[in-house]
């Protein structure tokens, strides 16, 4: 499974288009950093303070106001709704594209079709580990730009937000792994990611509205704890992580299950 | 232990069958044809053998294990039809992650790369893309792949399919040398092909086997097989019809005459003083039936 986990590495950083993923999601990246961070944490550490916190107080998210650094802070919301997106787009190919051409059968011959797949699935995972680390220490980056006497601050929210990233992360890897197996192309994958979503989002909706709020009903999707994460602090907010872990698990088994059905 | 063993294996796609309840058993050896018409289930057995696909019912087993398990790693290998290599990562790498899985380390992964490379002569292409090859070389790749360790059974799904002369020269001769340390099943629609590989033929059709046995032409006794070079049908037929023990004479699509004879009869020295005494001249005579006749042919069977 190692060897499967490090060759998907290469796929991403030994090829071209691999490259061009990682610029641009870079390129964005830094668009953020440069158009939406930086003067967003400028304004809430100006006079207008005081307006930001208010603003922030009126969407429930007063807890971030208390956090030392803005940019990680900032950071910590961006990020929550935004790396999913890069997550879903940079994962959607584990073994779609293989299975099409037929390269997935020289591999079948050599082992199991279960270590292709979750060896794929850890490879992923372990390029999104190494991505919100970049975007992490970008931020710092900014930090010690902008207020380096905040920079200490800054880097003790660190564990807390990286660990809590990757919880939220790995349940949309897990979803692109299964919808990877039964796609015929990465831009199919995520197709069916964008009509899934909607789908189970409108059905969500409308079965609450028939027959009342069932509570249930709004953690069935990835990512469905962020919004509670946000108004949580410090390692508090690993109470939400059986969450992630759970969705993760769910799916994880429902892509094995097709992988071991799916015709190669 | 044989070969392959199957029981009832079957493969339905909605109502189509395309492999019907096949019972086969398989030994190893020279290497096998395995040939049927388009939609016969050839490629559906070999997926099947290989673990590419499921079973709809039945089962199969392998160097005497079920399809699938983790014993047939480095002793099944296969040249799947249609199947490639990622285009955009390097072909060393790429087999290098193959001879890997196959339990080598890195530096044993390495030398066997380069030796599987130069035994399909292309020795040279490591650092190079597959999608900067030619189908030739890309079938040849393939096939290095197959060769990786040292299989105990190699399964080639079309492996000449669309490749020039000189490739298909190269692939013919792999196999030759190497069928000394592996049975390999060939699956292909080029019947003389397989006619100079293989000691044995399964044919399917339908979904359904028709023959498995000897594709030696000479078992195949009771005929003559005669392609000539420049001789006149109109004389020809004629004559040979009019030897002692021949009961019939047609000339096939290809230009072969196939005679039918009754072996009491030396028909053979027959034939051969008839056309010295009309200086007809020829290519070969071949006792018994070409593999196409014998399976296609009107009087196949």
């Amino acid at each position: 499974m190692l060897s499967i986990c490090q060759f998907e590495w290469s796929r991403l950083f030994l090829t071209r288009r691999g490259w061009l993923s990682i610029a641009a999601f870079l390129l964005i990246w830094v668009l953020i950093l440069v158009t939406i961070m930086a003067p967003a944490a400028r304004v809430v550490t100006s006079e207008l303070s005081g307006l930001a916190s208010v603003a922030l107080e009126a969407i429930g998210l007063q807890n971030l106001s208390r956090w030392a650094s803005v940019e990680m802070a900032l950071y910590w919301v961006i990020s929550l709704y935004l790396l999913p997106l890069f997550s879903i787009a940079i994962a959607a190919d584990q073994t779609a594209s293989d299975k099409t051409r037929g390269t997935l059968r020289f591999l079948a011959l050599r082992t199991t079709r279960s270590q292709i797949f979750f060896g794929r699935f850890l490879g992923q995972y372990t390029i999104q580990i190494l991505l919100v680390a970049a975007t992490i220490i970008s931020v710092l980056l900014l930090v010690g730009y902008y207020s380096a006497d905040k920079l200490a601050d800054a880097m003790q929210s660190v564990p807390v937000v990286f660990v809590n990233l990757l919880l939220v992360l790995m349940p949309y890897v897990a979803l692109m792994a299964l919808l990877s197996v039964v796609a015929r192309s990465a831009r199919q994958a995520t197709l069916y990611a964008i009509v899934a979503w909607t789908v189970i989002s409108i059905a969500i909706a409308f079965i609450q509205s028939r027959y009342g709020p069932l509570p249930l009903l709004d953690w069935i999707l990835p990512g469905s704890q962020i919004g509670n994460l946000l108004r949580l602090d410090g390692w508090d907010t690993l109470s939400l992580a059986p969450v992630p872990l759970l969705h993760t698990v769910i799916l994880l088994a429902a892509g094995w299950f097709a992988m071991r059905r799916v015709d190669l | 232990m044989s070969l392959i063993t199957t029981s009832g294996l079957s493969k339905h796609y909605g109502r189509v069958k395309a492999l019907d309840s096949l019972d086969l058993t398989l030994e190893a050896g020279d290497p096998i044809a395995l040939v049927g018409p388009n939609g016969a289930g050839k490629t559906t057995l070999l997926s099947l053998l290989c673990g590419f696909i499921n079973p709809s019912a039945g089962r199969a087993e392998v160097l005497g294990h079920p399809v699938g398990s983790s014993e047939l790693v480095g002793k099944l290998a296969a040249l799947p039809q249609d199947a490639n290599f990622d285009p955009r990562i390097s072909i060393e790498r790429q087999l290098h992650l193959l001879a890997r899985l196959q339990g080598m380390s890195s530096s044993a992964a390495t030398d066997e790369v380069q030796r599987v490379l130069d035994t399909v002569q292309l020795g040279d292409i490591g650092p190079r893309k597959p999608d900067q090859l030619s189908h030739g070389m890309r079938k040849r790749l393939s096939l290095a792949q197959a060769l990786i360790g040292s299989p105990e059974l190699i399964m080639l799904d079309e492996p000449t399919a669309g490749i020039d002369p000189p490739n298909v020269k190269i692939i013919r001769d792999l196999i030759r040398q190497e069928s000394s340390g592996a049975t390999f099943i060939i699956s292909s629609h080029n019947l003389d092909e397989l006619e100079k590989l293989c000691g044995s033929v399964v044919y399917l059709a339908n979904g359904k086997l028709v023959e498995y046995g000897p594709i030696d032409p000479s078992a195949d006794s009771g005929y003559l097989t005669l392609r000539p070079n420049e001789i006149d049908p109109q004389q020809f037929i004629p004559a040979c019809q009019s030897l002692q023990g021949v009961s019939s004479v047609q000339q096939q699509a290809q230009g072969d005459f196939l005679i039918r004879y009754d072996r009491q009869y030396a028909v053979d020295q027959q034939l051969l003083q008839l056309l010295a005494a009309n200086g007809w001249s020829y290519r070969y005579l071949i006792n018994g039936r070409s593999l196409e006749d014998r399976l296609y042919g009107s009087e196949a069977g």
